[in-house]
């Protein structure tokens, strides 16, 4: 890994694609000569620049898009469960001309991320999986976000209450609530019932890019023991746990976990 | 003056709740532990409610409604199927109104077609069938994704009326629901099929579907002004967009009503049961049970939010309140008659679905209601015999 330069540009550029169809916004950064990096947000950060990006894009060329369903990026009535984002997804990659890219997926954008690997093995370049739901684990189900009051959402994702600040609305309008409302018409499309899904224990072994599974020690949405069992399941997987932070390190310990990233997709690949 | 038709509603509460309830739990629904029901209490309440309905269709009303409702406490009738399957043995005159079956929360619409038909059949063809979404809270109890509600409904009415109206067998392709083989044994008696009734707030999307399918809509716990406007949006439709006159027996209305000696003594008797049937048991819920992501159109989701109709629900509401709003009527003989006169000769109703056991209302008190509303409330919106208006006048000054 080269020292950053001084110079090097962490702007980003802010644009709309067209994906078969379907208006895609996206954020972009980074060297273009750097590694291509697919990011995948979570259920809270759509449509985001913020301080973890910048970190990611002193290393990596990265795209950022919103999912389709979530910050500017629309949800067509007829994408309605995890196939439809699959396949839109191939469909992104190959508008972007991402050949096989580091792909990292956060949260629900993580599920996502380990089912592209799973059905797209081809087109992933390394695999990180951060805090991601996606497995049924018996016995520890996630809590049911759809119950939860919008406070008691950040108040279970964050352990470090001042990092949610960038998340906070400058004001709570009516164009913020029904922009929340849609997003999480999209979540529930997708996590409703169950919120994972159980063959994807089985098929995580056509999973074949080397992966790191990142996990906050004290994630109370997704528990650690998600992470265990994607770590146990993915053959060339290693396990990074942070301590004192929950559901969104990347908030909250922006440097250690960017650091963890960057390590990893830095390394040779050994296996490969 | 115009008339009504009287359907007597019961939602079957469970009124042995804890002292301590309102501040002990935040939701009288979904969470709401089923260790405060009890099984004993419940086996002497049921048949207590039941004698009750008898006693109403011996008294004149027109049919007897249930809905299905799920692990709440407002009421206890998960399965109104097997309600209405008692109701066919208990009531011998009056209609029996199930209203209705949630079509979105149950995977097999074909059963509720075939257990319909059966009660219609045993009944002698006596079966109102109302089609609900289901509230929000009860796409929590099911799990059922709140995205699909709509076209859940759409698909298993569709399902529904045909396997009652076409000659089976046939197959149904839907979205889904798909099955090689409709051929309900038995049919209905009712032709084309029972009356369907759509009951429902002010969603654009119910009232339209009701519209066009000259379904009675049914307004809920409703205030007048609410009311006024769901009914103006209905008769608007059907004339406008599906060319008919909206005739009254297409707007029904579903209210708590309370009669006392003066306004002042029924506000005061009722009070109590009234406060907690609404601000206890139904419209305690968790905001977020209310309103699952999906369950409402992007509109209609985008019109609550910018009326705050969401919040003021959900907010606690003294019994004045009630009563100013038109959500309650309760009042003198004379006050009740003259609140329903304006509903039926102002907004076009043709239909009263009145709840009289509210909450915990002793047996007493509900007998006592339900004489006085058929003695002193009915009749005045009963057709006069025809023999008295039609004495030629001629007759006399000959």
């Amino acid at each position: 890994m080269s020292a950053p330069e001084a110079t090097r540009s962490t702007e980003c550029i802010e644009r709309t694609i067209d994906v078969r169809g379907l208006a895609t916004h996206l954020f972009e950064a980074g060297d273009p000569t750097s590694p291509p990096l697919l990011y995948l947000h979570g259920m809270l950060t759509a449509n985001t620049w913020l301080d973890y990006h910048k970190a990611l894009a002193q290393n990596f060329h990265i795209f950022a898009p919103d999912i389709p369903g979530f910050g500017l990026t629309e949800r067509p009535a007829w994408m309605r469960d995890m196939s439809d984002y699959v396949l839109y997804f191939r469909d992104l990659l190959d508008t972007l001309q991402l050949e096989k890219p580091f792909i990292i997926g956060h949260s629900v954008g993580g599920w996502m991320a380990a089912e592209i690997a799973v059905w797209y093995p081809e087109r992933v370049g390394k695999l990180v999986l951060a805090n991601a739901l996606g497995l049924r684990v018996k016995g520890t189900p996630m809590p049911d976000i759809f119950a939860l009051s919008p406070e008691d959402i950040i108040g279970t994702c964050f352990e470090n209450m001042m990092a949610a600040f960038p998340l906070m609305p400058a004001e709570m309008s009516v164009d913020y609530m029904f922009a929340q409302y849609k997003q999480f018409a999209s979540l529930a499309s997708l996590l409703w019932n169950p919120g994972y899904d159980p063959r994807l224990e089985q098929r995580l072994v056509h999973v074949s890019s080397p992966t790191l599974v990142l996990w906050g020690e004290r994630d109370r949405l997704v528990s650690p023991i998600y992470g265990e069992t994607y770590h146990r399941l993915i053959a060339n997987s290693q396990l990074v746990t942070l301590t004192s932070t929950g559901h969104m390190p990347m908030f909250e310990q922006t440097e250690a976990w960017s650091a963890a990233i960057t390590q990893f997709l830095s390394q040779e690949m050994v296996n490969a | 003056m115009n008339t009504l038709t009287f359907h007597y509603h019961h939602m079957m509460s469970w009124p042995y709740v804890p002292e301590d309830f309102d501040t002990k739990y935040d939701s009288a629904w979904v969470t709401v532990p089923n260790s405060l029901y009890d099984p004993e209490k419940g086996h002497e309440l049921y048949n207590r409610y039941f004698a009750e309905i008898e006693r109403a269709d011996q008294l004149g009303w027109d049919s007897v409604i249930v809905p299905e409702h799920h692990q709440n406490i407002s009421s206890t009738i998960p399965s109104p199927n097997i309600m209405g399957a008692i109701l066919t043995q208990r009531i011998k005159r009056a209609k029996i109104g199930i209203i209705g079956n949630s079509l979105p929360l149950h995977a097999d619409p074909l059963r509720v077609a075939e257990e319909i038909a059966m009660l219609d059949v045993i009944s002698g063809g006596r079966i109102i069938s109302g089609f609900v979404r289901g509230i929000g809270m009860e796409y929590f109890n099911y799990s059922i994704n709140p995205n699909l509600s709509r076209e859940l409904m759409n698909e298993a009415h569709d399902l529904i009326i045909q396997a009652w109206s076409r000659p089976g067998p046939f197959a149904f392709e839907g979205e889904h629901f798909n099955y090689r083989y409709v051929n309900i044994w038995p049919r209905p008696i009712q032709q084309p099929h029972p009356p369907i009734w759509l009951p429902g707030s002010v969603s654009f999307e119910t009232i339209d579907t009701a519209a066009r399918h000259h379904y009675p809509y049914m307004s809920v716990f409703m205030p007048t002004e609410q009311r006024k406007m769901a009914y103006g949006l209905y008769r608007r439709l059907a004339e406008e967009k599906y060319g008919y006159e909206a005739p009254p027996e297409q707007l029904g209305f579903c209210a708590p009503i309370f009669i006392g000696e003066t306004d002042e003594k029924a506000m005061k008797e009722a009070e109590q049961y009234i406060a907690w049937f609404f601000n206890t048991a139904f419209f305690k819920v968790r905001p977020q049970y209310v309103s699952p992501p999906g369950y409402f159109s992007d509109q209609s989701a985008l019109n609550m939010l910018k009326s705050g109709a969401g919040e003021q629900m959900l907010s606690k509401k003294s019994i004045k309140d009630l009563i100013d709003t038109g959500v309650v009527i309760v009042g003198s003989v004379d006050t009740v008659i003259e609140k329903l006169a304006y509903h039926c000769n102002d907004l076009h109703a043709g239909m009263i679905v009145n709840l009289t056991r509210i909450g915990a209302m002793p047996d007493e008190m509900v007998q006592q209601q339900q004489e006085l509303m058929a003695k002193y409330v009915m009749p005045h919106f009963r057709a006069q015999p025809a023999a008295a208006e039609s004495q030629p006048v001629e007759i006399r000054s000959l």
